[in-house]
């Protein structure tokens, strides 16, 4: 079975993305701000001419927040003006730009327990959110922007209003006692902007994030980015009286109190100078546009369809009782499945009957492989293989499947459903 | 720019008339500054048309740069509503502006910026029993550039000395008033819209507050300014053009009042005259004068009409500041505005009813509108007067002058278009 290899190189930590959105909102900040094709021709300003704001987001929905994570990206001028974006999410799992979602996550599960599931824009890992989860995006200018910088930052404020020591590790990481990962980040960097996105987890249902992420036997095999997964901790473990408010306003103020360009603390002083916090309302008519990115960010094509082309392969053993009774086998009876998915459609689909299978009168197969052809990657492809298997009966009208096509559909569901 | 009596100022222009610019008498905005001149008949100083300013001291103005910023912490702020629910004057910023004046301290004090709060004032303050108040309304509208912009705030500022000095409470540096303002606009700018929908309503305040009964000018006083993000002001019938009723037996203003002032007292009586106008049917009120029925303002806007003169020429005329007027940052925008265009003539002359009822008979009446920084443009179909019902053509003509008028305003208030009247602030 030939099998077409992803194309994209994949990194496992910032990913560059050249180039600006192709849809215009009312608001084009590249198209407006007169910048020439040459970079150097935007001036920037001084460090004492840049103010910076703390944007609280008002809503818990991933799709909206993640919407609005883009809207700021491409449409807000940063060049005086630094922000740092908070919020926070119900329970959803966020993969990278370019991972696959059954790899990464329990998709049965998150559907079961009504769980969201959705792609984010930048490269990296997976990670599990919940109220209890801080989100932090540093958005600045291109040429200004500073990982180094906001991970610091972020570690002063839990230093100065906490006094939690932590570390940053070569993987950008905040490890705290020297092995507990509390954070991963993200980032996008434009032509004209960069955002640095940071999650913190202060009081997370540990339980929860386990069962959302476990890893299963799956068969897959990708290119796609895999996650490296970490011994995490939650900030409330190390001080109590952490709280994801509290946090949050101490991040705050340390981001308003340290200069645009180095890190010092600058005071009081320097906090009356900026523009300080804001509640941010994500709505179209707030911010126009707005919703047809959360439109796009909430389609299966996007969340699902965008994994990058990935093989799985499974193999089941045929149960004794449905074999023909006459004969004995030397080998073990396997019934092999592999399929090539692509844009989370099934594309290629091979079966490998074994002879136990077909002597015993199972004849499904060219049906089975059409039917499933296109098909979506879920449940739906299950429900496809069966009334493609039902189909065959027209000849005797049974409208019920027999026990070797039961076993067939059952393998078949095996590998969709318990990815 | 503020008008002041001071000697240190005369003593400065005394010594730079020559950096002073030479005036071209053929200046509309000249004009106009010749009539208010005029009407007030006072022995002011010329002020200088260049900077730097003489030494500020307290008696005269604060100052930008003492300013004290404190920001709201997230338990102060207030959640944002949906854009359509803003209305007009609602909901409010985070963030205030405040600045006392005490003649007991030495005059000005320092401008504050601080949380939104109440006011904290004493029962027998003078603003409360003899409306010593005046306030002023511009806007802050986020450009196409998502830049920021205020809309001719200097001319806000002079027209705010002018009601101070006409109240009895104490004048200031306009231009360092609009620097305090850019700095609230800048704090609060989250609360405008990312869309051309809304806008940041300014509103500046100056009230006298002394705790004494005796009625003479305050000796202390509060200027603050709070700002408001705004949709829609008025509500228009289907068409979007209002109706209103014009009775002559209520007087708005009257000569040598405060008609052509932005004081709080000149409102407060119109409510009632409203009400009734809105029970006939009607959006608005007409305001009249004398025994000719002269249209003054037209509720909270200046009044103009567009029609076909006696040379046969297509002409915008508006009442003139004769003292019953207020001096509208709208009104006076259009005017120099239309005065550019070819194919309009713009006149500033009394209008009175029977010269409207005569030219809507002889269908040389084409539009009526209202003009306000609230609205911008109102568009009037109907006038109710008398026993009469006056359909006014407004909504049927091809290219109404209202809609270019507006039009022309939006591109230079939103960054369409550079203009010099829409100054950027960050």
């Amino acid at each position: 079975m030939a099998q077409a290899m992803v194309k994209r190189i994949v990194s496992s930590s910032a990913c560059t993305f050249a180039g600006l959105a192709q849809k215009t909102y009312i608001r084009n900040v590249a198209a407006s701000s007169k910048v020439a094709a040459s970079k150097k021709e935007r001036v920037l300003p001084t460090e004492g001419e840049i103010t910076k704001s703390v944007f609280m987001s008002q809503s818990t929905d991933i799709y909206t927040n993640l919407a609005l994570e883009d809207w700021l990206y491409k449409n807000m001028d940063f060049t005086n003006h630094h922000v740092m974006m908070v919020w926070r999410n119900e329970p959803c799992v966020v993969i990278g730009r370019h991972q696959n979602p059954w790899l990464e996550a329990n998709v049965p599960l998150l559907s079961e327990k009504e769980i969201a599931l959705a792609r984010r824009n930048s490269g990296g890992g997976t990670v599990y959110h919940d109220r209890g989860n801080l989100n932090i995006t540093f958005f600045a200018p291109r040429e200004r922007y500073d990982r180094n910088y906001n991970l610091k930052l972020i570690k002063r404020a839990l230093f100065r209003s906490f006094g939690i020591k932590s570390t940053i590790n070569e993987r950008q990481d905040l490890i705290v006692r020297d092995k507990y990962k509390v954070s991963g980040t993200a980032a996008k960097l434009g032509r004209l902007t960069g955002y640095h996105h940071c999650t913190l987890l202060v009081n997370a249902n540990k339980a929860d994030l386990s069962k959302a992420l476990a890893k299963r036997e799956h068969g897959i095999q990708t290119k796609a980015t895999a996650s490296t997964r970490s011994e995490v901790a939650n900030l409330k473990d190390l001080d109590n009286r952490i709280t994801v408010e509290n946090l949050q306003t101490a991040l705050g103020y340390e981001y308003l109190r340290t200069p645009a360009l180095h890190l010092d603390d600058g005071g009081q002083s320097l906090i009356a100078k900026q523009r300080g916090f804001q509640f941010v309302n994500p709505t179209d008519d707030w911010f126009p546009g707005l919703a047809e990115l959360k439109n796009d960010l909430v389609s299966w094509d996007w969340c699902f369809g965008r994994t990058p082309m990935f093989t799985v392969s499974r193999s089941f053993p045929v149960p004794i009782g449905l074999l023909a009774p006459s004969k004995v086998y030397s080998a073990t009876q396997e019934l092999v499945i592999n399929m090539t998915v692509e844009k989370g459609l099934i594309n290629d689909v091979t079966l490998s009957i074994p002879p136990g299978l077909i002597e015993s009168g199972f004849h499904g197969e060219a049906s089975v492989i059409t039917h499933l052809k296109g098909k979506r990657f879920t449940s739906e492809a299950l429900n496809a293989l069966q009334d493609a298997m039902l189909t065959r009966h027209h000849v005797s009208d049974v409208k019920e499947l027999d026990d070797k096509e039961q076993f067939v559909a059952k393998c078949f569901d095996q590998v969709v459903n318990t990815m | 720019m503020p008008i002041r009596r001071s000697q240190v100022l005369v003593k400065w222009i005394f010594e730079n008339q020559h950096k002073l610019q030479t005036i071209r008498w053929c200046s509309s905005s000249l004009r106009y500054k010749e009539l208010e001149d005029s009407v007030q008949a006072d022995h002011v100083a010329p002020s200088p048309t260049q900077k730097p300013h003489p030494q500020i001291t307290p008696e005269i103005s604060f100052k930008y740069e003492d300013l004290q910023v404190r920001l709201a912490a997230p338990y102060q702020l207030t959640p944002k509503p949906e854009a359509k629910e803003l209305g007009f004057g609602k909901y409010f910023t985070d963030h205030m502006l405040k600045i006392y004046y005490h003649k007991e301290l030495g005059g000005w004090q320092k401008p504050e910026i601080m949380p939104f709060e109440n006011l904290n004032i004493h029962p027998a303050a003078k603003a409360l029993h003899y409306a010593i108040q005046l306030f002023e309304g511009l806007k802050a509208y986020r450009g196409v550039d998502d830049k920021i912009r205020l809309f001719r705030p200097e001319l806000n500022m002079e027209r705010m000395n002018l009601a101070a000095q006409r109240s009895g409470l104490p004048m200031f540096d306009g231009e360092e008033l609009v620097q305090c303002i850019k700095r609230l606009v800048q704090i609060d700018q989250e609360w405008v819209p990312h869309s051309e929908t809304s806008t940041l309503y300014i509103r500046p305040t100056l009230i006298g507050i002394e705790p004494t009964f005796g009625i003479m000018a305050p000796e202390s006083a509060l200027l603050f300014v709070i700002l408001s993000p705004v949709s829609a002001y008025y509500k228009a019938s289907s068409d979007g053009a209002v109706s209103i009723f014009a009775d002559p037996n209520v007087v708005r203003a009257f000569p040598g009042g405060v008609g052509n002032r932005k004081v709080g007292s000149n409102y407060g009586p119109t409510i009632e005259a409203t009400a009734r106008a809105a029970k006939l049917g009607h959006h608005q009120v007409l305001w009249l004068f004398g025994p000719d029925h002269q249209l003054t303002e037209v509720g909270a806007m200046n009044i103009f009409m567009v029609h076909i003169n006696d040379q046969g020429d297509k002409q915008l005329s508006t009442p003139p500041l004769n003292g019953l007027i207020l001096p509208g940052v709208t009104r006076r925008s259009i005017i120099e505005l239309a005065s550019q265009w070819e194919d309009i003539v713009v006149r500033e002359e009394v209008i009175t009813m029977d010269r409207v009822i005569q030219l809507n008979q002889q269908g040389r009446l084409l539009e009526m509108f209202g003009a306000g920084t609230a609205v911008i443009i109102s568009p009037i179909s109907r006038v109710g007067f008398l026993e009469q019902n006056i359909e006014i053509p407004t909504m049927k003509q091809s290219n109404p002058v209202f809609q270019r008028v507006k039009d022309t305003l939006l591109a230079i208030q939103y960054g369409h278009v550079e203009h010099p009247y829409a100054k950027v602030i960050s």
